[in-house]
């Protein structure tokens, strides 16, 4: 038999209450410690910011899937989402103290010094690998140069943070006033918001993961960024969702069935992501071409053939089988651990895409990496606590609220 | 059951079907479904607008098997979508249908990412078949008619209406009891189903119909087949022009004009067969080693023709030694070894014997019988060289295969029908065979 339907939210708990300081200032503290011993560690600079780049695209691409999780919510006028919506705006949000995380890369690459990771800032000084390249870096250079790509991550950050502004204002002013014209107003920016959010990842996965090798191009490089996004994203609001109810917060609003759906995409993404990887290396293999090919060989040598067959495992085979069943997915505690263990995957995936070529010609992790992914998490879950503030945790003024609550899975 | 209507020939066969029970509010006939089932009736079934929450459990509906129906076959399928790859491109020795293991551009006949999207597609494929068959199945579909259509009641069950229906198959059904069940359960009208079984079969007029429209489809695929087929003086029909003539080469063939473009061939040069960039090197042609292809130390290559001051003609500097090199394994191609010398002799006996004899001497039969043709007028044979003439002996090893390579005064190049490997075999084997000559000569001085 069915629940009885609720068209309120539970009225207390919808905030993060008490939790909040801890998380703000605890998470702070976090990512300071967290990120001075893994720079202690890695000894020089140009290996921390290769391990701070793999926490930084591993973040930044967990709240750009909070960006199109919320855009496409309002594109197709989903209901079943509504009450974990404000997760995932807030996570788009979190685009912009992005920013600042994004400064220790793009200052080296500004001042052309040397500990810069990417080895277009400075074409009198090219590397081994890439002598006999410098015409083509050349003329590549009027998009690879420093000014040119700090103007260009400026927009990404303006466009990320401009549409998760507006989305977060007007679902919070819809709160208060219950206004249905929000939702309308949401729903028409939601298309050209769509296109900006495509447009401007494509371009941020050029810049700060492809040009890390700026010899090799593939076009389907963004939607690898993507497919890994789109499910780090939901895994994140999984998690959430999980770790808040623990902690007595929104403890009647967010169901097994939402659980459930969460799972579904998650299921879902995971073979996307299976699919689009598959599809990157099956065209590069097929065609045979030394200027493509050479991407892979990297990843296949110095114990990487190891390290891409883990990949393999942990971001497809595994997850794919462990979240097939049904049963298992409206389970939120098993759930709560896929989603840990598929975050862990798609860390080891910009691991993966950013550490073979140049920073770590044998395969392994350190400590370093470990301690900058602490510490980035800790400074972003400082930044959704003071995101959230005191404001609600689900979007209790939407119209569709009512819908998604009552929510049931045939 | 006494109430059935007993059979006869004359009037039309009716079978009690069950009863229908109307409902106005989805919860009223959540709520019956759910004394129904409670009361012990199994054989039941709903009819709604529109998906009702909780109709499943309040009938008794246990979860579909479907997906682990979708679950094997899309498994089977994954299976034979690479058993299918494997036995049509890695295998033919299974008799009498062997596959098709064809070498296409020394492509690998089995490799497993080639194989994945093959396997992928047929795996989604049937997976969607077995969701949407088996969907029939489980619904057993298709079924042209149903009995409910028959009541004018029931069209309102895709409006406004709600229903709920009791088989008379149920153990527990009985038609006064059960009628009284539903009425006090909440419906709002119970009506009696009754399948007419008498229309059952199919239309008379259907049978020729289909006996029509087969005939008529097979006509054009046989004007088609009689057209392409048989022996005409017309013009065969062409129904795919663009793929008949095509613009594209054939070997040895002139460049084709451009279909549309007079005048205009698909290369300016008129060729078809387009000449070699310069400088390309075929695929494991690029022998850079001096010493090993070529006879000479690295470099040391003169113009042909070349000369000094005095006009003598300008040498290389031969190779004294077996070249050392070493292949892509490591491992050195030329090992001075007994097997080598066999394969020299060997060679030699194949190659150079027939002029330069098997002693080495130049009395080997073609040069025999090309100076007894000389010595008739017949012919202008030059004897083959000696080997043991002083002037090869002391060639060093690199000249000898430039010699066999290139030919030297009237002998022909044999760079195009013995190896790399071959030839310094046969250079082994010449310095062998001199080599037991000269001892043969010192051996016999004294006793002379």
């Amino acid at each position: 038999m069915s629940t009885p339907a609720r068209n309120t939210p539970s009225s207390e708990r919808l905030t993060l209450g008490p939790l909040r300081a801890p998380l703000m200032f605890g998470g702070l503290g976090v990512g300071i410690v967290g990120l001075a011993s893994a720079y202690f560690l890695a000894g020089d600079l140009r290996s921390f910011l290769s391990a701070y780049l793999v926490a930084f695209c591993f973040i930044v691409t967990i709240s750009l899937g909070g960006l199109f999780w919320v855009t496409i919510m309002h594109l197709t006028r989903a209901g079943w989402g509504v009450c974990v919506r404000r997760l995932a705006e807030i996570l788009a949000m979190a685009t912009f103290p992005c920013l600042i995380l994004f400064l220790p890369i793009l200052l080296p690459v500004m001042t052309g010094s040397s500990a810069s990771i990417y080895d277009w800032v400075d074409l009198k000084n090219l590397p081994e690998r890439l002598q006999g390249f410098g015409d083509l870096l050349a003329h590549k250079e009027p998009f690879l140069n420093g000014p040119f790509f700090a103007i260009r991550a400026l927009v990404y950050f303006a466009v990320w943070g401009g549409c998760a502004a507006f989305f977060l204002r007007g679902s919070r002013s819809q709160d208060e006033s219950g206004d249905k014209s929000i939702s309308l107003r949401m729903q028409a920016f939601s298309a050209p918001a769509m296109l900006l959010f495509a447009a401007t990842l494509v371009f941020a996965s050029f810049d700060w993961g492809m040009s890390l090798e700026p010899i090799f191009f593939s076009t389907i490089y963004p939607v690898y960024w993507f497919a890994g996004a789109a499910m780090s994203s939901i895994c994140t609001m999984t998690l959430i969702s999980f770790l808040l109810q623990r902690s007595g917060r929104l403890t009647d609003d967010i169901t097994t069935e939402h659980y459930h759906d969460l799972g579904k995409l998650m299921f879902g993404f995971v073979f996307f992501w299976g699919y689009i990887a598959f599809s990157q290396y099956l065209l590069i293999w097929y065609a045979n071409l030394p200027e493509e090919t050479f991407w892979f060989e990297y990843r296949q040598q110095g114990g990487w053939a190891t390290g891409s067959i883990i990949l393999i495992v942990v971001h497809l085979a595994l997850p794919f089988l462990a979240i097939m069943p049904r049963t298992l997915r409206r389970n939120k505690a098993y759930m709560a651990m896929a989603a840990i263990f598929l975050l862990g995957a798609h860390w080891y995936d910009h691991f993966w895409l950013i550490m073979p070529t140049t920073f770590r010609p044998t395969f392994g992790v350190t400590p370093a990496d470990i301690l900058c992914l602490v510490g980035v998490i800790g400074f972003y879950a400082s930044a959704f606590a003071l995101i959230a503030g005191d404001r609600k945790l689900i979007p209790a003024g939407d119209p569709r609220l009512y819908e998604s609550l009552s929510y049931h899975n045939a | 059951m006494a109430h059935r209507p007993s059979p006869t020939r004359t009037e039309p066969q009716v079978k009690f079907v069950g009863y229908l029970a109307e409902f106005d509010d989805p919860h009223r006939l959540v709520a019956a479904c759910d004394q129904v089932r409670q009361a012990g009736y199994r054989q039941i079934d709903a009819h709604t607008p529109f998906p009702v929450h909780g109709i499943d459990p309040a009938l008794g509906i246990r979860r579909t098997r479907l997906p682990f129906i979708v679950l094997a076959v899309g498994l089977g399928a994954l299976a034979v979508g690479i058993l299918l790859q494997w036995y049509a491109n890695a295998t033919d020795d299974i008799r009498p249908f062997p596959g098709y293991k064809f070498l296409i551009s020394g492509k690998p006949t089995w490799s497993l990412p080639a194989n994945i999207p093959v396997a992928f597609e047929i795996t989604v494929l049937f997976s969607a078949f077995a969701t949407f068959f088996g969907m029939w199945g489980l619904n057993k579909l298709p079924q042209f008619s149903n009995p409910l259509f028959r009541i004018p009641r029931f069209k309102r069950a895709t409006s406004d209406r709600f229903f709920l229906m009791i088989s008379a198959d149920d153990p527990i059904f009985d038609a006064t009891q059960t009628r009284q069940q539903l009425e006090r359960f909440g419906a709002l009208n119970v009506e009696r189903v009754d399948h007419d079984q008498s229309d059952a079969e199919l239309p008379r007029f259907l049978k020729p119909l289909a006996w029509c429209l087969a005939s008529i489809a097979i006509l054009i695929p046989t004007a088609v087949y009689r057209s392409q087929a048989m022996t005409n003086e017309a013009p065969r029909l062409h129904f795919n022009p663009d793929m008949d003539w095509q613009d594209k080469s054939k070997p040895q063939t002139v460049s084709p004009a451009l279909a549309g473009a007079e005048g205009s061939t698909l290369f300016a040069d008129g060729r078809v067969m387009r000449p070699d960039v310069p400088g390309t090197v075929a695929l494991g042609e690029l022998r850079l080693s001096d010493p090993l292809f070529r006879g000479y130390e690295q470099g040391t290559a003169v113009e042909p023709g070349a000369t000094d001051e005095e006009g003598n003609p300008l040498e290389p500097e031969w190779v004294t030694a077996f070249p050392s090199d070493v292949d892509d394994a490591g491992d050195p191609v030329l090992e001075v070894n007994e097997a080598m010398m066999a394969r020299g002799q060997r060679q030699y006996g194949i190659y150079c014997a027939p002029c330069h004899g098997y002693a080495g001497y130049g009395d080997g039969l073609v040069s025999r019988r090309g100076l007894d043709l000389t010595v008739q007028g017949l012919a202008a044979w030059n004897q083959a060289k000696s080997l043991h003439d002083p002037m090869v002996v002391d060639q060093a090893v690199g000249k000898i295969f430039d010699t066999i390579s290139n030919g030297r005064n009237t002998m022909g190049p044999y760079r195009s029908q013995i190896t790399v490997e071959d030839r310094w075999a046969i250079v082994l084997y010449v310095k062998a065979l001199q080599a037991t000559q000269e001892r043969t000569a010192a051996a016999t001085a004294p006793a002379n």
